[in-house]
């Protein structure tokens, strides 16, 4: 590669990721966080009074729960204020309920998505986008057939009000209640925009369904909510990809997901986070699985200051499957703690783990897991592998499993290994004409190939490109 | 703070039992020092997951299981040539000096609750000197507990280029009504290319609650080898660890266990690389049959200036009942890339190809899985470099598949 393309490929990449714009908020509710605050975001969307009790119950719950404690190495999260979260801001577009195509988008949206490369997305004729710039979806574009169907591919807040039955019965109850944890709770409270995903029985989405999202103002936090209801004998893939700016000011995501994997059916969630160098990105993600369904989790966690994230999921039925394949990647200053957590709950399920990090100046990244298995989960099967590469001795690489198994015809396997990238590889490629730079991005590429190849194409270039910037300049 | 202080432990009795042994001041003051930091204690670190806690030792009533002027037992020593293997009081005359310079260096007096009572109440053990240059192959050291409870401390100073092997065993002797109490501390001194291995075997009464910490220093091209078998007590909270401070420093970590009934293990092996050059090795291989339940931790922790590090970690365990538990956790903390470390565990059961093999050859299937067992811990037996130790372990593991 010459050096032009490499100028060209640095400061299209950079123009990509970093940039910030002047955003307009129609409206944005005062800093902190009170009973007042709650009321006026469940008002100002009209909610019904369900939805507002639940969100004062979770409040509630927040402000009685303690911070995550007693966790050997956790992040240390003593710099997140709440009272510096705003927690709703809408961005200022004519339509409320989301704009029919691209073309209706302002301008100023348009180009920050131009910079994420979404226009490529859909070009590539992908079905569906949903794009939430702050806190809320304001672009859909669904094919015809799949409304034909039964698929339901909106967001959160218009769920709400025209699913209200089904989201009644499954939003924050069974799978993640926001007594879960305190972060948990906070979502509850004050959760805003995000998607919402139903799949009716025998119905198979064969496009990836997709979503954005972003933070674009100082001081914000972000509190999406994803609903996915799977049917019984349905399959679908929900994609959501984060990027953001580098910011001054502090930030706080605290994003829910949960998912509902029917009889038979077949989820996969992937994303790809970029969240800016300030940001504590605190999530939870759960799964539910009834009989011989599958959940498939892809993660890459990019940036942010520090990332505590744990996709967990249920195995509730007999013959269900579970796995997990994520990837962290940390520099200089950042601490990203993510993992799993596998619940085997009935006879007969299985569940793979594969965990991939690369740490570098002084970056600290850490698997941190749990696979439990049930008395009467007879003839479980679990698998776990982590792999951490290390760039430098100034990072850190941990690596903490936790297994509880209550059962004995099962058959666990945990693996871990950390090592640095090997000498004789990068000789290897030297000596075929490649240079040290090079050849490492080329050993990393082929590090984290397990879940590039899970991902649809641009999302695979979009995680390599994240991880090229990530090390350019500062290897060997 | 859920930690109980006991109502029923005054500084007399801890004068009474340093007057007994003929201490000098500064282990007196040591002691007191103990007693007066147990309100502030907590109790050893255990492991915990969303809603649960691995063990929990603040559920044992420690007044009703200890009683700290109540200790008998007997002590069988076996030396060997050139080596001092003496009671307390024998090497407090003895070696007064070297004793005040390591004693509490390798395991912190306050570690944590359990560790401090020890120290202030332990009225039995041994302290071993090898001097420089001294090769010792056979140390044997039996203890019997015949009290309610009994703290035993074991201090090993092994000088330059000396060797030693130590084997001791736990047992408990006359029958004493309701729950007992052992605790056992083991501190490790390996100076410069020094060399010790340290083998214990546990088999306390199924009444006994046993804790342990036996944790080494190693120097210069030394090497501290442990091996510890647990077979029996009701619950064991056990601590093996090495510190590899200096270069080319070596520590291999053997452990076995087998449970049985209610049976509860909780046992960790952690290794900390502190120089370069250093390797460790960590093997444990366990059996759970009824209700029993295993908690095992490893930890091998690397540190920033641990450059050309190697660690190996292995935990097996074999499910031979519905009713058992095991759990794991093995834990790598790595701050320098220069680092070759890998662990792995696996939860099982005995694989059913084995079995029909062994019974389409006309093996009847209760004999079929004990030879299954037995050969489950051949792998960690074949770490034990002590023919004693090995054969006395597997003798034990063969009572009780056939009890």
């Amino acid at each position: 590669m010459s050096s032009d393309q490499d100028h060209l490929k640095e400061t299209d990449t950079e123009a990509r990721f970093e940039f910030k714009k002047e955003e307009k908020s129609a409206f944005q509710t005062e800093k902190g966080l009170t009973e007042e605050t709650i009321r006026v975001i469940s008002e100002d969307k009209d909610e019904p009074e369900w939805m507002l009790e639940r969100r004062l119950r979770a409040l509630e719950q927040f402000q009685q729960m303690p911070m995550p404690e007693g966790w050997p190495g956790a992040p240390d999260l003593s710099e997140v204020d709440i009272e510096q979260i705003v927690p709703y801001i809408r961005p200022d577009i004519e339509t409320r309920g989301g704009a029919e195509s691209w073309e209706d988008l302002p301008d100023e949206i348009k180009d920050t998505f131009d910079k994420l490369g979404i226009p490529e997305a859909e070009k590539n004729a992908l079905s569906g986008v949903g794009a939430q710039y702050e806190s809320e979806i304001v672009y859909q574009n669904m094919q015809e057939r799949w409304e034909e169907k039964g698929v339901i591919f909106c967001d959160m807040d218009k769920a709400v009000q025209e699913h209200e039955d089904i989201v009644r019965e499954h939003f924050m109850t069974k799978c993640v209640p926001p007594s879960d944890n305190k972060f948990a709770a906070l979502h509850g409270a004050v959760w805003s925009g995000g998607s919402f995903v139903y799949i009716p029985e025998d119905t198979t989405v064969e496009m990836p369904v997709q979503a954005y999202f972003r933070m674009n103002s100082e001081g914000m936090g972000q509190f999406e909510h994803t609903l996915i209801i799977a049917e019984e004998n349905s399959e679908v893939h929900y994609i959501e990809g984060c990027s953001a700016p580098k910011y001054s000011a502090f930030n706080l995501h605290s994003g829910g997901v949960e998912v509902f994997v029917g009889e038979n059916a077949h989820v996969q969630y992937s994303t790809v986070q970029n969240w800016s160098k300030n940001t504590y990105n605190l999530n939870t993600k759960r799964a539910i699985v009834e009989a011989d369904g599958t959940m498939e989790w892809v993660s890459g966690s990019m940036g942010s200051k520090a990332t505590m994230l744990y996709p967990a999921t249920i195995l509730k039925g007999p013959g269900a499957t579970d796995n997990h394949i994520t990837i962290a990647f940390a520099g200089e200053g950042q601490d990203i703690d993510t993992g799993a957590k596998v619940y085997h709950n009935a006879p007969n399920t299985k569940s793979t783990i594969e965990s991939k990090s690369i740490s570098k100046d002084g970056g600290r990244t850490n698997y941190r897991g749990l696979v439990h298995i049930s008395d009467g989960a007879e003839n479980s099967s679990t698998s776990v592998e982590c792999d951490a590469l290390m760039f430098d001795n100034k990072s850190t690489s941990d690596t903490m499993p936790y297994m509880e198994i209550q059962e004995n015809k099962v058959d666990v396997a945990h693996e871990a290994t950390v090592g640095k990238i090997g000498d004789e590889d990068v000789f290897y490629l030297q000596s075929r004409g490649l240079d040290d730079d090079d050849a490492k991005q080329m050993i990393v590429a082929g590090f984290i190939e397990p879940i590039t190849e899970e991902l649809p194409i641009e999302y695979a270039v979009e995680l390599n490109r994240l991880i090229e910037l990530e090390m350019e300049g500062s290897l060997g | 703070m859920s930690t109980q202080v006991h109502a029923n432990l005054t500084e007399s009795q801890v004068e009474q039992i340093s007057e007994d042994l003929g201490e000098p001041d500064w282990l007196l003051e040591t002691r007191k020092e103990a007693l007066a930091a147990l309100e502030d204690l907590d109790m050893p670190d255990v492991i915990r997951t969303p809603g649960r806690t691995w063990t929990n030792l603040d559920a044992l009533d420690y007044e009703t299981l200890v009683d700290p002027l109540d200790y008998a037992q007997e002590k069988d020593r076996i030396d060997a040539e050139g080596v001092d293997v003496l009671s307390w009081s024998e090497a407090l005359a003895e070696h007064g000096d070297r004793i005040e310079e390591h004693f509490g260096s390798v395991v912190d007096p306050q570690r944590d609750y359990l560790t401090a009572l020890s120290t202030a109440l332990f009225s039995a053990g041994t302290v071993v000197y090898v001097p420089e240059g001294v090769d010792a192959e056979d140390v044997k050291i039996r203890t019997t507990m015949n009290s309610k409870s009994l703290f035993n401390y074991t201090l090993v100073i092994a000088e330059e280029s000396s060797s030693v092997t130590i084997l001791e065993r736990q047992t408990t002797g006359d029958e004493v009504e309701g729950a007992r109490y052992y605790s056992g501390v083991v501190e490790a001194v390996a100076g410069e290319n020094a060399y010790v291995q340290y083998g214990t075997l546990q088999n306390l009464s199924e009444e006994s609650y046993n804790y342990q910490v036996k944790r080494g220093h190693a120097g210069t091209y030394a090497t501290v080898d442990w091996i510890e078998g647990n077979i029996g007590s009701r619950l064991t909270k056990s601590n093996v660890e090495t510190r590899l401070l200096g270069d080319s420093s070596e520590s291999q970590i053997v452990g076995a266990f087998f449970g049985h009934n209610d049976q509860h293990f909780d046992i960790a092996s952690r290794v900390w690389h502190e120089a370069e050059h250093t390797v460790a090795d960590l093997v444990t291989r366990g059996v759970l049959d009824d209700q029993a339940r295993s908690v095992y931790e490893g930890v091998q922790d690397v540190g920033r200036e641990a450059w050309d590090t190697s660690s190996y970690q292995r935990e097996n365990t074999l499910m031979l009942s519905e009713e058992s538990e095991a759990d794991a956790s093995p834990k790598l903390i790595i701050n320098n890339h220069d680092t070759e470390a890998s662990h792995s565990a696996t939860v099982g059961q005995v694989d059913e190809e084995d079995m029909f093999y062994m019974t389409s050859r006309g093996v009847n299937p209760e004999r079929a899985k004990n030879m299954l067992v037995e050969g489950f811990f051949v792998p960690v037996l074949e770490e034990v470099a002590v023919d004693e130790l090995r054969d006395d372990l597997d003798d034990l593991i063969v009572e009780r598949l056939t009890a």
